[in-house]
């Protein structure tokens, strides 16, 4: 173990570890561009410049191992003098107009400026021009100026989506990152190379001016797009959320995510949502609170268990709640009325266990995992195929069904729910308002549930992670948590004071019409 | 559809067995496509070249469009460069190629009419001592003025 002294600081660390990786053990700033933990070393941006002692020249961090005994700063004089040259050199051709720009305020560029940035550029030549708003695909456009050809996101392309789209094309200054043949960059991890792009040259068209990112917070989370859980940052502000990105964990997605888990935030605002519970029947929905809808349900299914018998009632899951959930719901069904009849909702058995070598799995339900688990340990082993058999027979009074909170990864849900409604009552609690659902001709009760943004809870992966979502934001203030739903309809009084308060911004502006499609 | 000769695809397969490395080999390639392809390297010949070597087109692109020696677009039977560094410059190579395309009626790097000629400034040829010069598809021709080079191109097959 190499024993190494960063800015005066003793630290051991692992052998074959490079001088940027100690300084970051080591808690110490020091600049860089090119350089990504979860890529190779390119060493094109000359900014990880350090001092080490016993040697005359300055060297890069990054491509520099840390031997034992090793003394290294980046404060000394001559750093700072070659950190300041080398970012002048990064602008001679980047556009230094930071206000317009959609990266400010997450600009690796701009970060620097500020610390070593020298404010009076030496360069009296024009900039040289270069092609603006390149439309790179169905999510990226592409601005080759702001670009300082770091080449991270052609090395992502090369060594983690293995697609190889991407290069650099062209020499000297009129070099530009770029496809073959403007072919467009189309795969299902491109939008990693928006987030690892440290200036504004790649954009997401999803996000790109849509918001100041200053002006969002964000909420540690768990992606809910399908089973692997990626551990994410959910970007929101009071208009609701906009953005998700990534976030480091080697146990589950490394440094990446994939873009069709991007779209988690869709399906959270108020535009996909059930806001209130709803009763009634195809075109005739008479609306009240959710709370109340509960209740109404909860009386009507201990009756019909206590005259009738729990076999009336069967109750549909589908693997997109928290283990806590499952638990409270199971309790109250399976434990309190005594039903028997839990079937699994699986969206999509034809590829459950489909994998695509990277991220992205076949079964796109973040808790499927943690569903069977809870239903293996009841013992509850009903046939789907038995469901739809035993609602054409007459079998059923009362079908509780809690549906999916993403209906864009079930879709086989319009002729599911055409299929339960034939039951003579339908309990529907999801977070999504959904037309196959508002089209159901028997009686009907919708009761809104929260996302997983909304409400804390587990979720366990395909291989049996358990990981914690945190509450982050309140977007429909109506909706219960599928515990608080069961709860109510187990006669239960909650006190709603204590609930954290909703968003109160009603205003629809321009950017929230226009946020990404469903 | 382009393909290069047998000769030429054994040749690309050993100059893939020379290096550990595919992507050394991609310099020899391109100029051995050049050379089979009258004189330019096309799209569809970057396209031909990527499943032959399997290597991604855009590996090849890159150091297709790094250098200048390779051609992007189609050139002249005759590929006439016009040396216009220092040495040539100060005896009057910048002239010549002005005089080479008002005479042969036709603007740099754009092939003539007919299909004969393409008119290139390039860097230094390393034939300083001989300057100006010119250099036709590979053969060098130093020491000229106008009328001379004017009278070597008209002379070609």
């Amino acid at each position: 173990m190499p024993k190494c002294t960063i800015n005066g600081k003793a630290i051991e660390v692992k052998p074959g570890t490079t001088v940027i990786q100690a300084f970051k053990a080591a808690g110490v700033e020091i600049a860089h561009y090119c350089w990504h933990p979860g890529l190779s070393v390119a060493g094109v941006c000359r900014l990880c410049m350090v001092q080490i002692e016993g040697q005359a020249k300055l060297q890069i961090g990054c491509n520099t191992l840390v031997t034992e005994g090793m003394v290294v700063n980046n404060t000394s004089e001559p750093v700072k003098e070659a950190v300041k040259w080398g970012l002048d050199f990064h602008l001679i051709n980047h556009p230094l107009d930071c206000p317009i720009c959609d990266q400010a305020g997450e600009c690796g560029l701009q970060d620097q400026y500020v610390h070593f940035g020298k404010y009076d550029p030496e360069m009296a030549m024009p900039k040289q021009k270069k092609h603006k708003v390149v439309d790179l695909g169905p999510t990226i456009v592409l601005d080759t100026e702001r670009c300082i050809l770091c080449s991270r996101c052609v090395r992502f392309t090369d060594e983690v989506s293995k697609t190889n789209e991407l290069g650099i094309f062209n020499r000297g200054d009129r070099s530009e990152i770029g496809t073959v043949e403007n072919k467009p960059l189309d795969n299902n991890y491109s939008l990693n190379t928006v987030d690892i792009c440290p200036v504004g040259a790649l954009t997401s068209k999803d996000f790109r001016f849509r918001q100041r990112v200053w002006y969002l917070k964000e909420a540690a989370s768990v992606c809910t797009g399908c089973s692997t859980g990626c551990n994410v940052n959910v970007y929101y502000n009071e208009e609701g959320a906009w953005r998700v990105k990534p976030v480091q964990n080697e146990k589950v997605n490394g440094y990446w995510m994939c873009d069709k888990g991007r779209d988690i935030y869709k399906f959270v605002n108020k535009e996909a949502r059930l806001q209130t519970a709803k009763v009634g029947s195809k075109d005739q929905w008479r609306l009240l609170e959710g709370g109340q809808a509960a209740k109404d349900v909860g009386d009507s299914l201990r009756q019909v268990a206590k005259t009738e018998g729990a076999d009336k009632i069967a109750l549909v899951v589908t693997g997109q709640y928290t283990n806590e959930e499952y638990d409270s719901l199971l309790d109250f069904f399976n434990g309190t009325l005594a039903v028997k009849n839990v079937y699994h909702w699986v969206n999509n058995p034809e590829d459950m266990t489909g994998f695509d070598g990277i991220l992205f799995r076949g079964d796109r339900n973040p808790n499927t995992a943690g569903l069977k688990a809870r239903l293996e340990k009841r013992g509850l082993k009903s046939d789907w195929l038995d469901l739809e058999k035993k609602i054409k027979a007459g079998a059923y009074k009362y079908v509780v069904v809690a549906g999916p909170e993403n209906n864009s990864v079930f879709p086989d849900l319009e002729s599911k729910a055409k299929m339960m409604s034939a039951a003579p009552h339908l309990v529907w609690l999801t977070a999504a308002k959904s037309e196959a659902v508002d089209s159901a001709t028997t009686a009907t009760y919708q009761i809104p549930l929260k996302t997983f943004i909304e409400k804390d809870g587990t979720y366990t992966n395909h291989v049996g992670l358990e990981q914690k979502v945190k509450r982050g934001t309140t977007i429909v203030a109506g909706a219960l948590t599928l515990s608080e739903a069961v709860s109510l309809m187990s006669g239960e009084e909650l006190d709603f004071s204590l609930r954290p308060k909703p968003l109160t911004n009603l205003k629809t502006n321009f950017f929230t019409a226009k946020r990404g499609e469903l | 559809m382009f393909s290069l000769s047998e000769e030429g695809v054994a040749f690309v397969k050993r100059e893939l067995n020379r290096y550990e490395d595919r992507r050394s080999a991609v310099i020899p390639a391109l100029y051995r496509v050049q050379k089979e392809n009258k004189g330019w390297v096309s799209p569809e010949s970057v396209t031909y070249l990527s499943h032959l070597m399997d290597i991604p087109s855009a590996w090849i692109e890159e150091v297709l469009t790094f250098y200048t020696m390779f051609n992007k677009r189609p050139v002249g039977k005759y590929h006439v460069q016009v040396c216009c560094n220092i040495s040539c410059s100060m005896n009057g190579g910048r002239e010549m190629a002005d005089h080479l395309c008002s005479t042969l009626k036709l603007k740099e790097d754009e092939v003539s009419g007919d299909g004969r000629y393409t008119i290139s400034r390039v860097e230094c040829l390393g034939a300083c001592d001989k300057a100006p010069m010119m250099q036709v598809n590979d053969d060098y021709h130093e020491g000229l003025t106008n009328d001379k080079a004017v009278e070597i191109l008209r002379g070609l097959k």
